[in-house]
């Protein structure tokens, strides 16, 4: 049986750490101490369960960054936690508001009105744009495919019949010859500012 | 550092990236809304697609203002107390005041801690 300490990719085997710990609970036994590799173990699916994941985070944050700036680890790890607990704080704003509406289901409007209200008035605005592209993009899948819609947790392909650029500039991709999805382009402009003026810095 | 470019010239990559259409998954986005409170029965499709962009440009923002706080104190490199001053800095993210003070608090080492009642109904 591998220990924990070769499982470099832990990412990708969540239930196979699960198993893991079972097996340390019911006495397998291990070279390493047990005490540290069941404490590897169950932080390691602590972290993967409840955060967001930190490559995906480390990602964006360097799209922002300049190509010579560094980021430590625990830089990281805060940012990680902060984008996680962004998600429970508006979730919670756009379910209580559900709860006082008698509805049962969360969806893309809610979360848009949680952003305003929470103070983020420039993210509701962009992610009513965006919202409304992609229930147009959404329609027009349906309407080409003939299969009914999928209902799945999986990354919905989205594909588009024209190359076109609308008037609030985004970028509707071609649809490609593979089945990898397409980027659903999107770009955000702050208020007051036109495309062509180099923004300032935020104060 | 946002590109100053054409309006419509988003062709090569992008915000969204390369490896897919979301800058985050949404299975987990899913998971973690549904821990946010016990009144959050029903997600729709749409809306973990949603709260992914928003996240992204939440991550890009805190991250933006974090690199001003570094950059003002002539550093290259981004340390956890530059995402501290942001965020305290900053009125609408007040709510992360506690998250960031609380891991300065903590000691850096690693606690024992009882491992996780199991659920194996993935």
């Amino acid at each position: 049986m591998t220990c924990a300490h070769s499982l470099h990719t832990y990412a990708s085997v969540q239930k196979y750490i699960y198993l893991y710990v079972l097996m340390i609970d019911e006495g397998a036994t291990c070279q390493h101490s047990e005490a540290k590799v069941i404490h590897l173990t169950s932080e390691m699916v602590d972290e993967q369960d409840r955060l967001l994941p930190i490559a995906n985070v480390g990602r964006v944050m360097r799209q922002i960054l300049p190509p010579s700036a560094k980021i430590s680890k625990e830089a990281k790890e805060t940012i990680q936690e902060c984008a996680t607990e962004f998600i429970s704080f508006v979730t919670a704003e756009a379910s209580d508001k559900c709860y006082k509406e008698n509805r049962k289901t969360v969806n893309g409007d809610d979360i848009c009105w949680a952003l305003s209200t929470l103070g983020f008035d420039t993210y509701a605005e962009a992610m009513l744009r965006y919202l409304h592209k992609y229930r147009e993009f959404e329609r027009q899948r349906v309407n080409q495919s003939k299969a009914s819609n999928l209902e799945n947790e999986a990354h919905t392909p989205i594909r588009a019949s024209t190359d076109s650029t609308d008037s609030d500039g985004s970028n509707l991709q071609p649809e490609k010859q593979s089945e990898s999805p397409i980027a659903f382009e999107f770009r955000v402009l702050e208020k007051g500012q036109s495309s062509k003026i180099k923004p300032a810095a935020t104060g | 550092m946002r590109q100053a470019g054409t309006y419509s010239g988003i062709l090569s990559g992008g915000i969204s990236g390369k490896t897919g259409p979301h800058s985050f998954p949404l299975a987990r986005i899913k998971k973690i809304m549904k821990k946010s409170g016990d009144d959050v029965k029903m997600i729709s499709g749409e809306a973990p697609i949603v709260l992914s962009k928003a996240c992204e440009l939440f991550v890009e923002e805190i991250t933006r203002r974090a690199w001003m706080m570094t950059m003002q104190g002539k550093r290259r490199t981004l340390h956890k107390e530059d995402v501290a001053s942001a965020v305290i800095a900053t009125d609408i993210f007040d709510f992360l005041v506690n998250l960031v003070s609380e891991r300065s608090a903590t000691s850096e080492q690693e606690e024992i801690t009882t491992p996780p009642a199991m659920d194996l109904e993935r």
